[in-house]
């Protein structure tokens, strides 16, 4: 599916978060968005899911009209993997897993033997099936994180968007997390804070500043040293990394 | 491996299953014996008799052996009323606990939290010391009057000042009603204060600790009612329960706006909590403690949580009612002080035994 981000206006109290920003992620694009913290990376995903509804603008995905669609139809088509959240009540791996299904039940509708296959599917995507009967709570920070992924699995999206999934996560579970996504072959687009896995995931790159888009491009169009320098305010030098023949960065003050 | 985890599942439901039958025949035992016990004591064989006699309109059981006929006329005036009180309100405890921990996200939450307990005590304590009046029937409706229609202005203040600035989050919620709650407090406090009521200011304390002793058949069918009509919509409502506890952020990427429905089932909630407040008094820890004690039991899954809260609220508090009629002879202790004593060895049992630790 595609998504079409048009104009885009966003404010948090009488300050403007995101401004005039359009960008577009084609069929099964895998798309990230860089930028310093603070630029709005965060709060322009969230006006795209209406978690922060956006001011001014407009949100295509596919033919949804996302800004006029009621939020039911839209989490049918559109998952969301955010940063960590904290919960104060257990439920084990499976439930949690089982409440993706949730967008495509009515209110009163139990899960049939479809949802369980569907629940089943998603985790062994993950490589959680033996964690089954686990407690959400009691796993650690990257399992919590592929069992959120296999939530939004689960709810079989069309289009996924990622804010920073991989936050204060090892280094094997960032690539675990960023691989499944990619295996699934669908839209996607994500905040990213490391460089280097922009360029090895991506397929095309929106710079952030101030709200702004500063860059657009390939990987290596916008991940050059003058731009990398100016988003961070850094000096930085790029090479090719010997070993894995991949965009490598050094950052100095 | 797969199979094992297929019979482990297959277990576990079995295990829930067998645990609702238990508890339901539980209830029944424990009806039939509450009914037996108080000032004219009456064989449990008996009783039995004359309750099937009496619910399955005489298909079951005969009246032939029951040695006296005021013993029908006991049970079934007297006694039944107050048994299904106790049930009802002790399923509703239970239901609005569980929903309102669900609603702000927090396990210390009760049906009195949010500031329905301070409201409900301002508007008795007004009753009873200001008040409807001196007359005994009056006074008695116009301090359920008073207490009902504390605990909902209170809710829907709480409500209000929540909405402010747009969502109604969690954390509004608690601190609107920790706000709400002390300014009703003291209000209530200064009406104490000044009033120079000895046997009013008695009433207020004996309110507060809560009672079933106005039980009634003609109170019935209200808070039959109110009760389960909650009971059943909140049942079906396991998915949105359970969407709640991950939060606003990931109910939205769900398709679920909490905001909305945090509003509907608090209206709710407080609806339930103050009928039950008018009629009883405040009846307090059983919300607290029996959600948890059942997610300790089958987990926090709505789908199993409701109904097994709603059973074992219940029957806590037609134990507490039958332990607070013959722990001291020919005195009536106030239910509330019961449902603490039961509840506060029972929970210290759950987290040290079971290793439970607060839902989370």
């Amino acid at each position: 599916m595609q998504l079409v981000v048009d104009q885009l206006e966003t404010k948090l109290g009488k300050k403007e978060i995101v401004k005039n920003i359009s960008l577009q992620v084609n069929k099964q694009k895998f798309v990230g968005v860089i930028g310093p913290n603070g630029c709005g990376k965060s709060t322009l995903l969230k006006s795209i899911y209406k978690s922060i509804p956006p001011h001014n603008g407009k949100v295509f995905l596919g033919d949804i009209d996302v800004l006029n669609t009621s939020q039911k139809k839209i989490s049918q088509q559109l998952g969301v993997v955010g940063q960590f959240n904290e919960m104060h009540f257990d439920l084990t791996v499976e439930q949690m897993v089982l409440l993706g299904r949730t967008p495509h039940k009515k209110l009163l509708e139990v899960d049939n033997q479809e949802d369980i296959d569907i629940v089943e599917e998603a985790l062994s995507q993950t490589n959680l099936l033996d964690y089954k009967n686990r407690s959400y709570l009691s796993l650690s920070g990257g399992e919590k994180q592929r069992t959120i992924l296999a939530r939004t699995i689960a709810q079989q999206p069309q289009f996924m968007i990622l804010d920073e999934p991989t936050n204060h996560l090892d280094i094997r579970y960032q690539l675990e997390i960023l691989q499944c996504v990619k295996d699934l072959k669908i839209g996607v687009l994500a905040a990213l804070h490391d460089l280097e896995m922009a360029a090895h995931y991506c397929d095309y790159l929106y710079a952030m500043q101030n709200g702004k888009v500063y860059a657009a491009g390939t990987p290596e169009e916008v991940l050059t040293p003058e731009i990398i320098g100016e988003l961070y305010q850094i000096k930085c030098e790029t090479y090719t990394n010997p070993v894995t023949k991949q965009l490598g960065f050094v950052y100095q003050i | 491996m797969r199979t094992e985890q297929v019979s482990n599942a297959r277990l576990k439901q079995t295990y829930y299953l067998f645990a609702m039958i238990f508890l339901i025949c539980a209830i029944a035992i424990t009806a039939v014996y509450s009914v037996s016990i108080g000032q004219v004591p009456i064989p449990f064989q008996q009783s039995m008799q004359v309750v099937l006699h009496t619910i399955t309109n005489g298909h079951l059981g005969s009246l032939e052996q029951i040695e006296s006929d005021s013993y029908i006329n006991i049970i079934m005036q007297v006694r039944m009323p107050r048994v299904l009180f106790a049930l009802l309100i002790g399923m509703g405890l239970a239901l609005c606990g569980v929903v309102m921990q669900a609603i702000v996200q927090n396990p210390l939450a009760d049906p009195y939290i949010l500031g329905i307990s301070s409201g409900g005590s301002l508007g008795a304590t007004f009753a009873i010391l200001v008040g409807f009046g001196s007359g005994t029937v009056l006074a008695q409706f116009g301090v359920a009057f008073g207490a009902f229609m504390g605990a909902m202005i209170t809710s829907v203040l709480v409500l209000g000042i929540s909405s402010i600035g747009g969502k109604v989050t969690s954390i509004k919620l608690v601190l609107s009603g920790v706000v709400i709650g002390a300014l009703c407090s003291s209000l209530s406090s200064l009406v104490i204060f000044f009033a120079n009521d000895a046997e009013g200011i008695k009433s207020v304390t004996f309110w507060t600790m809560g009672s079933l002793a106005s039980a009634s058949w003609s109170k019935l069918p209200i808070l039959t009612i109110v009760v389960l009509a909650g009971c059943i919509l909140f049942l079906f409502q396991h998915r949105v329960l359970n969407t709640m506890l991950l939060g606003d952020e990931s109910a939205i990427t769900l398709g679920i706006n909490l905001s909305v429905f945090r509003k509907l089932y608090m209206i709710i909630a407080a609806l339930i909590t103050g009928t039950m407040v008018a009629y009883s008094g405040m009846i307090g820890f059983v919300g607290l403690i029996i959600p948890h004690i059942c997610r300790g039991l089958v987990g926090s899954d709505h789908t199993r949580l409701m109904p097994a809260s709603l059973l074992l609220g219940g029957l806590f508090l037609m134990w507490a009612d039958v332990l607070s009629r013959i722990l001291v002879e020919n005195v009536e202790l106030p239910i509330g002080i019961l449902t603490s004593v039961i509840g506060s060895p029972l929970f210290i049992y759950m987290i040290v035994k079971r290793g439970y630790n607060f839902g989370g």
